[in-house]
């Protein structure tokens, strides 16, 4: 299952998931792109990470809500490395309004990033991906493109978008050998955040209080533990290798069953 | 009659499935705050059979996606009418798009028309419904809010979201009295042209695809539209309703029933 030498686009990749999928990717022999938006700390500590064991890594900046940028980004990656082999789609914004609370600008915000940011990333990568009519575009969603959060209407309206792009540009982009698939991560810990604005899915102070709630952590989680950035990694490095190349349009829930309970 | 002076708020009555609710409605003694890009000029006929009815409409012409304007609009309803008791998002708008080659402001104007005009109706209607603690949300979506266009991303992803809206909404709003529900509905005479693509074979014999070859129109949407409005569905909440005589259930081509 190699994906050395492949060349990897990570967005959002400072934190969390993205910097999961950035690591494990780059320790399996990929370059990667480490992307991030406003502050390069994140950055930089994975690009430590990854060079740390001799890995390749580049660091590239972008607001994904804005095309130029965008097309900025990926030039820059695919530049300096010949191309872009992998797109992850990761870097999406979770501002936990309440469903009141949302309004005009808000709903345009994150729509604009999760949704629209994740579409022209696709766009920008597509004609690197139809020079080598090969290509794997990997989009982050979660659990709540199909079950409500309860605390974000807008954020699970834009994973519900992303739902029905993934598998819109299954079929479209099939005809240059490009495959699209779609992960749903439920409850990753992704430790202490800096960003105050982009929350991760669950906190450690949330899972404090799921814990108090909930009782045993078996009764939220089967498998007796939330998911790690590590998990969502492999599965990553999987939907990048040759092994996946039939698979195309689909989406993986990746939750530890939490979401069957 | 089963709505009879209930308030209903159709955010788009211009297009087919607007005359078909009024009329199915009308005969059930709803009153209307009819939103017309026309300004209520493409409606007449729909108009006049309200008011020999006895029934009252409200007719207005706002940006669904302004919440000042849907507030604004909701409250001068409220003075003539009342207050809304169910709320009918039907705008859909379908532009072709490829995900290659699609421009931004075609891609931004499908998500406002299509997803969030319903996102600001729901808020805008949903407030005054939890302050009476009842009231209906009915979008009115595609089967292509799960399967693939193969021509109009666009239309596709904000149906998607308007799903995950519905959900939401079942939630919140369900705790104030308020059924919110989504149909999905196709396909209807012409929706081949519509969803007209180089890449999917969904329409290819899509009337013989629907197992008894007959296809539905709007006003079977109409009776579904009436029960998810009427007490009778009390406890249908958050659901997706496929509308589609079973045409996406289609698998063996050769077993088509043909004439």
């Amino acid at each position: 299952m190699s994906i050395a030498g492949k060349i990897a686009l990570v967005t959002g990749a400072g934190t969390g998931i993205g910097q999961g999928v950035a690591v494990e990717l780059a320790r399996r022999g990929a370059k990667v792109a480490i992307h991030y938006n406003q502050s390069d700390a994140g950055a930089n500590h994975t690009k430590q990470q990854i060079d740390e064991f001799g890995g390749d890594a580049i660091i590239v900046q972008a607001n994904v809500a804005n095309k130029q940028e965008i097309e900025r980004m990926v030039k820059n990656a695919a530049d300096q490395y010949g191309g872009i082999d992998i797109l992850v789609n990761n870097a999406a914004l979770q501002l936990n309004y309440s469903f009141f609370d949302h309004d005009e600008a808000s709903f345009d915000r994150m729509m604009g990033i999760n949704l629209k940011g994740y579409w022209q990333c696709m766009q920008a990568v597509i004609p690197y991906m139809k020079a080598k009519q090969k290509g794997r575009i990997i989009n982050m969603s979660s659990v709540h493109s199909k079950r409500p959060t309860d605390f974000d209407v807008v954020y699970s309206m834009t994973k519900g978008g992303i739902r029905m792009l993934g598998r819109e540009s299954a079929i479209e982009l099939a005809q240059y050998g490009i495959t699209v698939n779609t992960i749903e991560p439920g409850a990753v810990d992704v430790g202490k955040q800096s960003a105050r604005e982009s929350r991760p899915i669950i906190t450690p102070e949330d899972m404090e209080k799921h814990k108090k709630t909930a009782g045993h952590i078996r009764n939220k989680f089967p498998l007796g533990r939330v998911g790690t950035p590590l998990d969502v990694a492999r599965l990553v490095c999987f939907i990048a290798s040759d092994e996946s190349e039939f698979m195309t349009g689909s989406s993986i829930r990746l939750d530890g069953a939490s979401m069957l309970l | 009659m089963k709505l009879h002076n209930q308030i209903v708020f159709i955010t788009d009555a211009d297009c087919r499935t607007g005359s078909s609710l009024i009329r199915r409605l009308t005969e059930e003694g709803a009153q209307f705050i009819l939103n017309s890009r026309s300004g209520g000029a493409a409606i007449a006929s729909e108009l006049t059979s309200i008011y020999a009815a006895g029934s009252q409409a409200f007719v207005v012409n706002i940006d669904l996606c302004s919440r000042a304007e849907a507030d604004e609009m909701l409250k001068e309803a409220s003075l003539q009418l009342g207050t809304v008791d169910i709320l009918i998002h039907n705008n859909n708008v379908v532009m072709p798009a490829s995900i290659e080659s699609c421009e931004e402001e075609r891609f931004l104007q499908s998500l406002n028309v299509n997803a969030k005009s319903a996102f600001i109706c729901t808020q805008a209607a949903g407030k005054q419904m939890a302050d009476k603690q009842s009231g209906k949300i009915i979008y009115i979506s595609s089967i292509h809010a799960e399967k693939p266009t193969g021509s109009s991303f666009c239309y596709s992803a904000s149906k998607g979201a308007v799903k995950m809206l519905s959900k939401e909404a079942a939630l919140v709003l369900g705790r104030s009295g308020i059924n919110v529900n989504t149909i999905e509905l196709g396909p209807v005479e012409g929706d081949n042209e519509k969803f007209r693509s180089s890449l999917s074979t969904l329409y290819n014999d899509y009337e013989y695809k629907v197992p008894n070859a007959v296809l539905g129109d709007y006003d079977d949407l109409a009776e579904l539209v009436l029960f998810l409005s009427s007490g009778e569905s009390r406890y249908i909440n958050g659901s997706d309703i496929r509308l589609d005589g079973g045409f996406l259930l289609h698998y063996m081509n050769f077993k088509m029933k043909r004439p």
